[in-house]
C-alpha cells in the first residue's frame, strides 16, 4: 500500500516537472494542457475514489504552491475531480477512456471559471466570452485531449501495481493465514 | 454489502477531511504569506535542480543538433570571416579612438549613460508558469546570488519586468505585459507622464496599454517610451518601447494608446537582473 503511494508521488511529481519546463514547448495558439489535473480523475477511475482524492490533493497543492496565490483552491478542485471519477470504479470497462476525458473536460471547464472568476471578474474584467473562447474552451479541450495520450500509460502502470499487490497479498496470506485486513 | 458501505464512508469521510483542509489553507493564506512561504522553499529546493538539469540538457541537445548541421556551412563561413576580420580590425581601431573622444564628451557633459552604469547580473529563464493566466517565469538566480525582491529585469534593449517572489535559488518575475502590471513610463524627450498596464486580451498582439498622457501632449507613433523617475519600483530611463495609435480618450482631457515593447517576450531565454535598486522614500 504504501509502496503504492511513494510511487503515485513519484508519477505526480514526474507530470509536474514536465509541466513547468516543457510547459512553453507544448503550447498551441498561448495555449497550455492542464495535465496535473488528468492524474486524479485517470487514478481515480482506475483505482477508486480513494486514491483519486489523494493523487487530486499532491498534485493541487503543488500546483498551488508553484503557480496560486490561494493555497488550496486546485487540490480542492483535484481532489473533487478524483472523487468524481472514483465514481465510475469499476462500472465501466477499465480501457474505456471515454469517462475520464469527459470528467476531465467538466472539471476544467469548471476550474478555470473559478479562475477566471477569482482572478479577473473580482477585478472588473466582465468580459466573459472572450475569457471563455480565448483561455477556457482551448484549454478544456487541449487537456481532454491529452487524456488519450496519457491515459494508456497511466493504466499499464496501474496493471503492474495491481498484480504486484495481488502477489503480496496472497503470500502474505499464506504464511499468517489471515485474509488482508487492511483495505 | 457492508463492505460496500464501509468503503463508501471511508472515502467519504477522506473527501470531508480533504475539503475542510483545504478551506482552512485558502482562508489562511488570504490573510498571511507565513504558510506558502516555507513549502515554497522545500519544493524549489527539490524542483529548481531539476529544472536546471532538464533545461541545461535541453541547451546541449540543441548545440548538438544545431553543430552537426552547420558543420560544413561554417567551414565555408569561417573563411569568409577571416577575411572580414582583416577590415574589422581596421575599422575597430578607429572607431576605438572615436570612443574615447565619445567618453571624453559624456564626462564633459556628465552624461554618464544612466542605463550602463546599473550594476547588472545576466540569469537564464528556467521554467514558466503553468496556467495560461498569467506570464510570470522562474529565474535561476536567487538570494544566493543577491537578488532582492522588487529588483527591475531587462532583457537586451528594454524592460522585461519586476522580480516579485526570492527563493534562495531561484526567483519569480512578473513581466510587463502581463494583466495587471502597472509601469509609470514617460517620453524620452519631452518627459510627459502617462501609465503604462499590461491587459491580457492585448498580450497575443503583444502590445501593451499606455494610458494617462496630457491632452496637450503631442505623441506620435514610435515615440520611445521610458520608465519614469517618479515610479517607485523601476528605475528611470529604462526603455519599454515604442508608442502606437496614442488617441485622444473620449473625455478630451487625457490621451491613451499602446506601446510596441522592444522585448520579444516569446522568444526569452536570458535576462539581466538589475542588482541596483531604486531608492524609495521608506
Amino acid at each position: 500500500m504504501m509502496k503504492r503511494k511513494i510511487c503515485e508521488f513519484l508519477t505526480v511529481f514526474l507530470i509536474y516537472i514536465i509541466q513547468i519546463t516543457l510547459g512553453s514547448k507544448m503550447e498551441i495558439g498561448g495555449i497550455k494542457p492542464n495535465l496535473l489535473l488528468i492524474l486524479p480523475i485517470v487514478f481515480g477511475y482506475l483505482n477508486g475514489k480513494n486514491e483519486g482524492i489523494y493523487v487530486g490533493f499532491i498534485a493541487g497543492l503543488l500546483y498551488d504552491i508553484q503557480a496560486s496565490s490561494l493555497l488550496g483552491f486546485s487540490s480542492l478542485v483535484f481532489s473533487l475531480a478524483g472523487y468524481l471519477s472514483g465514481i465510475f470504479y469499476e462500472l465501466f470497462e477499465q480501457n474505456n477512456f471515454f469517462i475520464p476525458l469527459i470528467i476531465t473536460f467538466i472539471t476544467d471547464l469548471l476550474y478555470e471559471t473559478f479562475s477566471y472568476v477569482g482572478n479577473f471578474m473580482l477585478h472588473n474584467r466582465l468580459d466573459f466570452l472572450y475569457f471563455f473562447e480565448r483561455f477556457i474552451a482551448p484549454e478544456c479541450i487541449y487537456t481532454a485531449s491529452c487524456v488519450i495520450i496519457l491515459f494508456w500509460p497511466f493504466r499499464f502502470l496501474n496493471k503492474k501495481f495491481e498484480k504486484k499487490e495481488r502477489h503480496e497479498k496472497r503470500s502474505e496470506s499464506y504464511v499468517t493465514r489471515s485474509p488482508g485486513s487492511d483495505s | 454489502m457492508r463492505e460496500k458501505i464501509a468503503a463508501f464512508f471511508t472515502s467519504k469521510y477522506k473527501l470531508i477531511t480533504v475539503i475542510i483542509f483545504c478551506i482552512l489553507l485558502m482562508i489562511a493564506s488570504l490573510f498571511t504569506d507565513r504558510l506558502a512561504t516555507p513549502l515554497k522553499a522545500v519544493v524549489s529546493t527539490v524542483v529548481v535542480p531539476i529544472q536546471k538539469g532538464i533545461n541545461y540538457l535541453g541547451l546541449i541537445t540543441n548545440d548538438k543538433y544545431v553543430s552537426f548541421e552547420d558543420n560544413k556551412k561554417l567551414r565555408e563561413e569561417n573563411e569568409n570571416l577571416k577575411s572580414r576580420l582583416d577590415d574589422l580590425t581596421e575599422e575597430n581601431n578607429r572607431l576605438k579612438q572615436d570612443t574615447y573622444e565619445l567618453s571624453r564628451l559624456r564626462d564633459l557633459y556628465q552624461l554618464d549613460g544612466m542605463y550602463d552604469s546599473y550594476k547588472k547580473t545576466a540569469a537564464r529563464i528556467i521554467g514558466t508558469n503553468s496556467d495560461n493566466w498569467f506570464t510570470t517565469f522562474t529565474v535561476n538566480k536567487g538570494s544566493n546570488d543577491g537578488i532582492e525582491k522588487n529588483m527591475n529585469v531587462v532583457a537586451g534593449q528594454g524592460l522585461v519586468g519586476l522580480v516579485t517572489e526570492v527563493g534562495s535559488n531561484y526567483c519569480v518575475v512578473r513581466s510587463v505585459i502581463e494583466d495587471g502590471s502597472y509601469v509609470s513610463g514617460q517620453l524620452i524627450d519631452s518627459g510627459d507622464k502617462c501609465i503604462i498596464s499590461g491587459d491580457i486580451k492585448l498580450m497575443d498582439k503583444g502590445i501593451i496599454k499606455c494610458s494617462g498622457f496630457n491632452s496637450s501632449v503631442e505623441v506620435k507613433d514610435g515615440d520611445k517610451i521610458v520608465t519614469s523617475n517618479i515610479s517607485d519600483k523601476y528605475l528611470p530611463g529604462i526603455l519599454i518601447g515604442y508608442a502606437k495609435d496614442v488617441k485622444m480618450d473620449s473625455n478630451n482631457l487625457t490621451q491613451s494608446g499602446y506601446i510596441v515593447p522592444v522585448v520579444d517576450f516569446a522568444h526569452l531565454q536570458e535576462v539581466l537582473i538589475i542588482t541596483d535598486k531604486k531608492k524609495s522614500g521608506d
